[in-house]
């Protein structure tokens, strides 16, 4: 790196007195000050090759007793939430990697989690058809959701969260009333599971991709349908979340590939790969508080890192022994949680130390 | 944000009720970040909050003893300025986690209090318009802790005038007062019929406007510009105004040489005139839309629930007479960013006007697109040529290069401002709006620019000296659930 930014100053140096010499022969006196500052903007060209994330395993978490569906950290940054099939959701304590208490109610196994934005409720979606929201502190419910006649797959909770969206298996989408428990408005929204649910920033637009291959944008206040994505042939979409400024939306498909779309110009506007992701629902997430990556689990047993512009993988993170299908990103700090399904059945906390740091 | 994903065409006007909220009301209104609805009870004499999304109440405010007058939100939403019949205006922090909130303050007037209203830059300075007919401006930040009556200066010929009627200074009642939109200016309105102008700042008198024929002024409303005011008075008739640009106060060392400073006198003549020719119906209430493209006025008409809309981009045509069934209206207020209007009827409810999207059924299926007509197709010269895959995909990579920005949030006031749609003056950018001014306002009129001349910039440093701490995104709306059996209701 250093030897190329000195062959970068050495070759500007000789254009400029070279031009110089041509002009005036008596100038290279003066030029005196250029070739001091001149070793000033290499730097931003040396830096050309974009810095990379270097995350390292700090937490295995262990405790899960049957396969892991989702990991979430709470926004204010202090709790890790974690389910999977067995029934509880377990809270974790991201900083230290110390199990601190299981939320328990649920007759089945549970897919998807979410955290109110004041960090104080905790939603959780199972195949028992109901969606229970927890008080995180006492871990009491709060409130039974019921309503979904299949298994509830997804759900999230709106910025204000004063509304939560969940999808189910009968291919309906549930816009719920989160301080009263009561279902809001029902949109048959797909033919097959509903895989993922997510509110834009204002809450104004939901975004539900399904089984059935189709992502489809819903205006919230009417339930209207407002736009079907389709990538056409075999990428069955999984999982889709809008980007944090909500201009974008994130799907990861069948086909071993996430995309980024305009949804306002029905436009793929960049396709990250390398992944494996055929089979399983595997989720990615935005990586905004470091570099701006894309973070997924992938069927390999590694978590795959993608610089956000660029495309190119810039980190794979190894350590998990089985399929890694739940990742989630710190909303402050660089840090990553992954949870792997069976024969692993840990959470991974990975950090990227700061500059100075470690 | 999503405007134009939702509604492709222009922001329409709200044609039809989607919900009715039974609360009781004597009238609601939106608040400024368009979340809220807050609700006067006309029995309990207490406030309820609604939240718009869920169409629930989340909030009550109970401390007054008599009806309720007026309720005005502070710029953020945070505080609530009630008045009342009972004497007092009551400021409600509604950030408080308690239950009913604790008063913020309150203002002990002699008089019922007829409205009250906060400046639009800072909720510690309050307008207050009593029953008798007086106005005061209530400062309460520590630095300038006042209460000072607005005066209508009396000019010479005038006093003589009455001198001679054998009565002594006559100053004719109050009836209306109201910020302007930059809270630079009070507007004032009086029983006998003229608009007059005061300096927030200052208390003094800028200018008079007598407005012919009009009889006592009855409520106003500005357009988010604050270059348009619509006037409800007593001759049934609504009017529009363009103001003209006011001089700045005198500097006070001007003002110790003159015991009367100088003022505009001047008659304004209403662009426009907005009436019912047939039944001659007054109004009870009537607002512009957020982009000051529509005036909506709600019929005084004992018989039904009458709102009338009328398009002031095209020389205030009547758009449409909206029908709201057979309780009379009482009251009716615009929602500040989006096409909505929430009409009080007098038996207490609350309809939520919207404007229905018709149902684009195209948009179920991917990658296809509703035309209205038929369109003739024409085939590119290329269309069908076979490409080189590898260049195909190299061109797809190249695009695939372009930088994608996924967490800058563009705000309402800078989507204008980068949108190049000017309806933003130095001063209007500020704290003070930042709502209403999305990529709806494609119209702009050239009177809604405003001027910003040295004078604004003093006016609003006086303003915010000693800010409040109604800062957006700081505080947070503490949801109050009632019992399990009401909830059924909603």
């Amino acid at each position: 790196m250093d030897p190329l930014a000195g062959m970068d100053d050495s070759s500007t140096d000789d254009d400029t007195s070279s031009q110089a010499t041509e002009d005036d022969p008596q100038v290279p006196e003066n030029q005196a000050p250029p070739p001091a500052t001149a070793p000033v903007p290499p730097p931003v060209p040396a830096a050309g090759p974009r810095e990379k994330p270097h995350y390292a395993l700090r937490h295995t978490l262990r405790g899960h007793t049957q396969s892991i569906s989702a990991v979430k950290f709470s926004p204010d940054g202090k709790l890790l939430a974690s389910c999977g099939a067995e029934k509880v959701v377990k809270i974790w304590s991201p900083e230290t990697g110390e199990f601190l208490r299981n939320l328990s109610g649920h007759t089945q196994g549970l897919s998807d989690i979410s955290w109110s934005s004041d960090s104080v409720y905790l939603a959780s979606a199972s195949d028992d058809t109901t969606i229970r929201i927890w008080d995180v502190e006492t871990g009491m419910t709060h409130k039974l959701l019921k309503g979904h006649t299949k298994w509830v797959f997804c759900l999230n909770y709106n910025t204000v969260s004063n509304l939560l969206v969940s999808g189910g298996c009968d291919g309906d989408v549930r816009i719920w009333n989160a301080a009263r428990g009561k279902c809001m408005k029902t949109l048959h929204a797909h033919m097959d599971y509903v895989t993922a649910v997510h509110f834009n920033k204002d809450a104004s637009l939901i975004v539900s991709c399904a089984l059935d291959g189709l992502i489809r944008i819903w205006n919230t206040s009417d339930g209207q349908c407002l736009k079907t994505l389709a990538e056409g042939h075999d990428a069955i979409c999984q999982h889709v979340q809008f980007s944090p400024n909500s201009k974008y939306i994130l799907s990861t498909a069948h086909d071993s590939t996430i995309r980024l779309w305009d949804y306002q110009t029905t436009r793929c506007l960049k396709v990250y790969k390398g992944h494996v992701n055929a089979k399983y629902c595997i989720s990615a997430c935005f990586s905004v508080t470091g570099g701006k990556w894309i973070v997924a689990g992938s069927e390999d047993h590694k978590t795959y890192i993608w610089d956000l512009q660029t495309r190119e993988i810039v980190q794979v993170l190894e350590g998990h022994t089985d399929i890694v299908v739940a990742v989630a990103t710190h909303p402050s700090q660089n840090m990553i949680a992954t949870g792997s399904i069976d024969s692993d059945l840990a959470i991974r906390i990975w950090v990227d130390p700061p500059v100075g740091g470690s | 944000m999503n405007e134009s994903l939702i509604n492709p065409f222009t922001l329409s006007h709200p044609t039809a009720v989607q919900t009715s909220l039974f609360a009781g009301a004597t009238f609601a209104k939106f608040d400024p970040t368009g979340r809220f609805i807050a609700s006067a009870a006309r029995l309990a004499f207490s406030v309820q909050i609604w939240d718009l999304e869920t169409r629930a109440p989340i909030r009550w405010l109970d401390g007054h003893v008599k009806a309720i007058t007026n309720i005005d939100w502070s710029r953020n939403s945070r505080y609530l300025l009630t008045s009342s019949r009972d004497w007092n205006a009551i400021i409600w922090d509604l950030s408080s986690p308690c239950d009913p909130p604790q008063r913020h303050g309150s203002l002990r007037f002699d008089a019922p209090v007829v409205s009250a209203y906060f400046h639009p830059k800072n909720s510690q300075i309050i307008l207050a318009l009593l029953a008798t007919g007086e106005a005061y401006v209530c400062d309460l930040r520590k630095q300038n802790r006042s209460r000072i009556e607005l005066l209508e200066t009396i000019t010479d010929e005038g006093i003589e005038e009455e001198e001679n009627n054998g009565q002594g200074v006559m100053r004719s009642p109050m009836t209306v007062a109201r910020f302007d939109p930059t809270g630079k200016n009070i507007f004032v309105g009086t029983a006998s019929g003229s608009i007059l102008v005061f300096n927030t700042r200052t208390k003094t008198m800028i200018a008079r406007h007598k407005i012919s024929g009009a009889g006592a002024m009855k409520g106003f409303d500005f357009a988010k510009s604050g270059r348009r005011l619509v006037s409800n008075s007593s001759d049934r008739t609504l009017r529009q105004f363009i103001l003209p640009s006011y001089s700045n106060p005198p500097t006070d060392t001007e003002l110790l040489e003159q015991s009367q400073p100088p003022f505009l006198d001047l008659e304004l003549e209403p662009t426009h005139r907005f009436n019912d020719p047939i039944n001659r119906t007054a109004w009870h209430a009537m607002c512009y839309s957020p982009d000051g493209d529509w005036l909506a006025g709600g019929a005084a008409d004992p018989s039904g629930h009458k709102i009338y809309i009328w398009d002031i981009s095209n020389d205030g045509q009547l758009a449409s007479p909206l029908d709201g069934g057979r309780e009379p209206l009482l009251h009716l207020h615009w929602h500040p960013t989006r096409s909505l209007l929430a009409s009080t009827t007098n038996m207490g409810n609350i309809l939520i006007w919207h404007h229905p999207n018709p149902e684009r059924w195209g948009a179920f299926a991917g990658g296809f697109e509703e035309v209205d007509e038929n369109v003739e197709y024409e085939e590119r010269e290329d269309e069908f040529d076979i490409e080189d895959e590898e260049v195909q995909f190299q061109r797809k990579m190249k695009a695939e290069e372009e930088e994608v920005d996924i967490d800058t949030i563009v705000t309402g006031a800078q989507a204008a401002v980068l949108g190049g749609l000017g309806t933003l003056s130095g001063n209007m950018g500020g704290a003070a709006t930042p709502i209403g001014t999305g990529p709806s306002g494609n119209y702009s009129m050239d009177i809604d620019k405003l001027g910003s001349g040295m004078g604004d910039d003093i006016e609003a440093a006086w303003a915010e000296e000693e800010p409040d701490t109604d800062i957006r995104g700081a505080w947070k709306m503490k949801v109050i659930m009632d019992s399990e059996e009401a909830s059924e209701y909603y």
